[in-house]
This record gives structure tokens, C-alpha cells and sequence, in this order.
């Protein structure tokens, strides 16, 4: 049986607006495996934003347990789940949040300054094996401004890379990119998946979706359906019908 | 500690990326460090410049004259004065003092072949010259006999000389001090200005038995008796010795008090040193002020940065830095900016004391103290100010931060 990196047991996240309670996730059971490639997928509202916050430990639930990747989240303290975002977990966003004026070297060693572990002897050497690994290895001196947003992006995904996650957790990773860009990145998700990494990816592009293994559509806090890919997209095939609808 | 200089170079990072925020930020500290260093620099300079002239006096130098008191603004002698029978009395039987004069001052008027001016006249004896070690540029002082024949003779300062005689030779010519003919037999040499600023060449000297015996309409006091211990160690014995010969003289009971006080050069020093201290005290605490609005600019600025760089913030914090992480960072900062403010800050003060000294003539030695107090100081600032920002960047929740546009 593969390791868990992901279980969720009856989640369910109240918010209080006053007197107004908001339920964002109502017993939301997943559990996501070591090499899956998983998209949710939902209308906004869904409760996809709020899954994925506590998903990436930034959000905790009020019932219900997470497992990532075999630790109980529930019980930790902020400092504790900070280290666990550090160690385990490599953020995507959808508008890069790069620092600016800085080097994409620097951008992705920044998850290593905070490790507190020594997992990593040489952080430098990581960066740049990350940034290799995202086809970024004639970019590294570059400061972020001087970079495409698509290469912002990849840069993005090596810092989320370098610190050896159990998973890589997008949100919205291509809604700032052109279909072309959009379908690299997402091309390169598939790389990496094909490499071993376990990414969980949220996405309202349908077309970005259909690279994934499998979809988890939410509805209402609710999970609608959970099923694999059957016909998954390729590069060649998502650039085939970028090509038809032009 | 390996995490502490991590993020020390975190924070280095930022401010070397922001150039002139940085500097403009530091601006306040500057200014407060240069002034704070300056302003005690000169009142310490000032507290030198008096206390090395109440030394030239002569650091064995007594001052003994009758207690007085402020009584409706004015001074009112409370006691018996110094007469000659106290004179003579100290003369005769004290060990410890070596040099002794009466003083008696007058205003008057003086008039010379050139010109005329109102002055002060000290009647002393021979012996003052030697007490408070002042010098002839040209003739001679008077002499003993003169003394005891309370002969018209006098010696004057520079300022009496430019006055009345302008270009002339003084030596040997006369003036008229209220109507009285004087001849002149020496010229001090010149002394500037003494230690409460009051001209010490605006005087003449003259033996005080023609004061007296001449000037005064009756007979009265000295104004006070001038005197020397035989050598520094000795001032406090010669003090004690000239107050039980003078108890005897004045025939004070054992339980009643002095009728009259003696300061020595020592005590003079000190009572100068506090005003001036005060006066020190003060003008650094003016400087300190600005040094506290440059610390509000710290804060000030930073508080921007924080809310400027809220997503970098929430950044940071999703990808683990724990919230200690970004204290610190924005506290290295605040510290960074004003240490590198009190660095800068110091150079300048002590540049500005240079100047002041090149321009001036005013001597100002760069205190010690006031680099610590001024640089300590901008530290202390930057820190407190620099809490409160940093406190709330690192509250800040990620989610939110992350979504700040």
C-alpha cells in the first residue's frame, strides 16, 4: 500500500460572521496517496480556498482531523505547523509572490533560511538543482522583475520544490498565465509528478484540470465527485486544441 | 543562533534593497546622534574651558570674606567685616598660608592722556600679583613700601591701557582716578576673558591703603582677604587654620556659627562644574528630543514597509517561517537602521565639533560619554520603535497577508 500523504476525516470548517454561521466544508473525506496528481476543482464559494488552508496548515478545522503526510495537524501549535509548512509542504501561488528585487537564487533559497532542521547542507546547491529541475538554469541571476510571468512562476515551483516536499500544494498556480504558459506549467507539473512528487492543484480551468490523475469537484463545502482521469491531457494535445479554438 | 544570523542577513538584505528609504529612515538618527554628541560636546567644552580657568587662578588660592545673605535681592553682609586686625592676625600666626592681600574694589572712574573709561579698582597688597600669578608685560609692580606709604602708584590691564592711552607708552605717565593723580609703574599682561566671561584686563591695581586711605570717604573693611596655602596639599588645613584664627579674632562663641566664608579654588571648581553640568544636562536633553522624533521616524517608516510588504510577509510565513522569525527580522532592521544612523550620526558630531573648533576657537573635545549616550540612545530607540511594527508583521495572519493587495 502506497504511504498517505493526505487524510482528511469528516473536516468541516465553521465560520462566524456575527450571528451568521458560514459552513466552508462540511465532512470533507479525502485521502491522497504518495505520487498522486489530484485538481479541485469548484465553482468559487466551493469551500476550495478554505480546504486548501488547512490542507497547507495555514488553516486549522474546527472538527474533523488531517493527516499530512502521516502527522496528526490538529494538535500543533503555530510554531509547530510552521515548521511542518517548511518541511513538508511547497506553496505555489497564483501571482508568484516572488521577492521582488531579488535573484531567482535567493527567491528559492528562502524556504531553506527557515529550516530548522540541517536537512540541507548545501542550500545553494539545492536552489540550483531546483531551479534546473523547472528549466531555469540560465536564469538563476536574474532578478525576479526581469523575469516572464511564466518564468516568475517556475521559479515559484523550484522554491516550492527545493526543500524536498511530501507535497506540492497549487493554488491557482496558471490563472495568471496565457493558455500558453498556463499549459507549461502545467506540463511541468507533469514532470514532476512522473519524478514521484505528490501535488495537490486548485484550478477553475477545466483544461488545466485535465492533466491531473484525478478530479475532486467541491460543491457547497461538500465533496461532489472524486474520480481519476481517464483521458488525460498531454502538451501536445492541450496545444493541439489551443490551436483549434484560435 | 544559526537562525539568528540567517535572519540577520534577511533583514540586511531588505534594507541594502530599499537604499533611500533606508537612508531617509536613518536621517533622524543622524541628526539626534550629531546633535545629542554636539550640544555635550560644547557644554562640555564650556565646563573645561571655566574650570581650566578657575585653575589658573592657582590651585592653592583662599577667598575670605564676610557672610552674606540675599535678603530682598540684594547681598547684605551678616557679619563683622574683614578688617585689618584679621590681616594681621592670619600674618602673624598662620603656618599654612604662605601669601596673604586684602581686597578692597571699587568702580570709578579713571582718566588718561587718551581717552577715559569707568573701571574697577582693587586695592591689594603686593603680594595678590603672586597669589593669582599674574604677570607685567612691561615696568614693575608696586613695591612694599608703597604698600605701607599707601603711595598713588598703579598697575593696569590692557583694556585700561587701549582706553586712555591708546598708542602710548603708559609706563611712568599718570592718570586721574576720581580726580586723584595715579602713576602708572606696570602693565598686566593680557589675560582674555575669565571664567564668567568678565574682562581680567579691565582693571587697575593699586596698593589698598591709598584705597583706603585716599578713595574710601571712611573707613570700612576689606572686601575680602586673598591668600595662598603654602602648597596644594595643604589648601584644606590652611582653610581650617584660617577659620580658627579667624573665630578667635571675631570672638564667635563654639556654638554659634562663622561670620564669614572661605572658598578655596577647589570649592569654586565645583560650584562652577554643577552649573555648567546643568547647563550640559540640558542641552543634551534638548538634542535627545530630536532623537526621539527620529525614533518615531522608525517607527513611522517601518510601519509603512510592513503593510507595503504584507504579501512577502505572508510569504515567508506559508513557506515556515514562524512568526519569531519575522520579529526578528524586522527588529534587526529597525536596529540595523538606527545603528547604522548612530555610526553615521557620530562621524558627523564629531566632524561638526571640528568645525565648530576651526571656526570658532572654541575648543570641543568630543566627550566619551556623549558617543555612548547618543549612540546607545538611537539604539534603545530603534529598538522600542522598531517593536511595535515588527510585532505586527509578525501577527499577522499568512492567510490573509497572502491575499493583501
Amino acid at each position: 500500500m502506497q504511504k498517505k500523504v493526505i487524510e482528511t476525516k469528516n473536516l468541516c470548517k465553521v465560520f462566524k460572521n456575527g450571528d451568521i454561521k458560514v459552513h466552508a466544508l462540511t465532512n470533507v473525506n479525502i485521502l491522497i496517496e504518495e505520487g498522486e496528481f489530484v485538481a479541485i476543482m469548484g465553482s468559487s464559494g466551493s469551500g476550495k480556498s478554505t480546504l486548501l488552508n488547512i490542507l497547507g496548515c495555514l488553516d486549522k478545522p474546527t472538527s474533523g482531523d488531517y493527516y499530512l503526510d502521516m502527522v496528526h495537524i490538529n494538535n500543533l501549535n503555530k510554531n509547530e505547523l510552521a515548521d511542518i509548512r517548511n518541511q513538508k509542504i511547497g506553496f505555489i501561488f497564483q501571482s508568484y509572490n516572488l521577492l521582488s528585487r531579488t535573484t531567482a537564487l535567493e527567491n528559492v533559497i528562502l524556504p531553506l533560511v527557515y529550516d530548522r532542521t540541517r536537512r540541507f547542507s548545501n542550500p545553494t546547491e539545492m536552489a540550483k538543482k531546483a531551479l534546473s529541475q523547472v528549466g531555469l538554469s540560465d536564469r538563476i541571476y536574474h532578478k525576479t522583475n526581469q523575469l516572464s510571468g511564466g518564468q516568475q512562476q517556475r521559479v515559484a515551483i523550484a522554491r516550492a520544490l527545493v526543500n524536498d516536499p511530501a507535497l506540492i500544494l497549487s493554488d491557482e498556480a496558471t490563472g495568471n498565465l496565457d493558455s500558453k504558459a498556463s499549459i507549461d506549467i502545467a506540463d511541468l507539473f507533469v514532470q514532476l509528478n512522473n519524478k514521484g512528487k505528490t501535488i495537490l492543484m486548485i484550478t477553475h480551468e477545466p483544461e488545466i484540470a485535465q492533466f491531473a490523475k484525478r478530479i475532486i469537484y467541491l460543491r457547497d463545502g461538500k465533496v461532489l465527485t472524486d474520480e481519476l482521469i481517464i483521458n488525460r491531457s498531454t502538451k501536445e494535445s492541450a496545444l493541439k486544441d489551443l490551436e483549434l479554438l484560435a | 543562533m544559526r537562525q539568528l544570523i540567517k535572519t540577520f542577513k534577511v533583514a540586511f538584505e531588505a534594507i541594502t534593497k530599499n537604499r533611500t528609504r533606508s537612508l531617509l529612515t536613518m536621517l533622524g538618527i543622524i541628526i539626534g546622534v550629531a546633535a545629542v554628541i554636539m550640544t555635550i560636546s560644547a557644554g562640555e567644552g564650556a565646563t573645561k574651558q571655566v574650570q581650566d580657568q578657575i585653575s589658573g587662578l592657582g590651585t592653592n588660592l583662599l577667598m575670605i570674606y564676610t557672610k552674606t545673605e540675599h535678603r530682598g535681592g540684594t547681598h547684605v553682609r551678616m557679619g563683622k567685616p574683614i578688617s585689618k586686625r584679621d590681616y594681621e592676625i592670619l600674618q602673624k600666626n598662620s603656618v599654612f598660608i604662605s601669601k596673604l592681600s586684602p581686597l578692597v574694589v571699587i568702580g570709578a572712574q579713571a582718566i588718561g592722556p587718551n581717552g577715559y573709561k569707568s573701571t574697577a579698582i582693587y586695592g591689594v597688597s603686593q603680594e595678590y600679583f603672586d597669589i593669582l600669578s599674574r604677570e607685567l608685560s612691561l615696568g614693575d609692580y608696586f613695591k612694599d613700601e608703597d604698600v605701607k606709604t599707601a603711595n598713588k602708584v598703579c598697575v593696569i590691564g590692557e583694556t585700561i591701557k587701549k582706553e586712555l592711552f591708546v598708542d602710548l607708552d603708559p609706563i611712568g605717565r599718570q592718570i586721574r582716578i576720581d580726580k586723584i593723580p595715579f602713576t602708572i609703574v606696570g602693565l598686566l599682561k593680557e589675560e582674555g576673558q575669565g571664567a564668567m566671561g568678565q574682562d581680567q584686563d579691565d582693571m587697575i591695581i593699586a596698593p589698598y591703603t591709598t584705597i583706603q586711605n585716599r578713595m574710601y570717604g571712611y573707613h570700612r573693611g576689606y572686601d575680602m582677604i586673598m591668600a595662598s596655602s603654602i602648597n596644594e596639599n595643604s589648601i584644606v588645613d590652611a582653610k581650617v587654620e584660617a577659620s580658627e584664627l579667624l573665630r578667635e579674632s571675631h570672638k564667635i562663641l563654639a556654638d554659634e556659627e562663622n561670620d564669614f566664608d572661605i572658598t578655596t579654588q577647589v570649592e569654586l571648581q565645583e560650584i562652577t562644574g554643577n552649573i555648567t553640568g546643568i547647563l550640559t544636562i540640558l542641552l543634551g536633553a534638548i538634542a535627545s528630543v530630536s532623537l526621539l522624533v527620529g525614533g518615531i521616524g522608525i517607527m513611522n517608516i517601518m510601519l509603512v514597509s510592513v503593510t507595503e510588504r504584507t504579501r512577502e510577509i505572508g510569504t515567508r510565513l506559508a513557506i515556515g517561517a514562524r512568526e519569531s522569525d519575522i520579529l526578528t527580522q524586522f527588529l534587526i532592521e529597525a536596529v540595523v537602521l538606527s545603528f547604522a544612523g548612530g555610526i553615521i550620526g557620530t562621524v558627523l558630531g564629531i566632524v561638526g565639533n571640528q568645525i565648530i573648533y576651526k571656526l570658532t576657537n572654541f575648543f570641543v573635545p568630543t566627550a566619551t560619554y556623549s558617543i555612548i549616550i547618543g549612540f546607545g540612545f538611537a539604539v534603545l530607540v530603534g529598538v522600542t520603535f522598531g517593536y511595535f511594527p515588527a510585532r505586527k508583521a509578525a501577527k499577522l495572519n499568512p492567510i490573509d497577508a497572502l491575499r493583501y493587495e
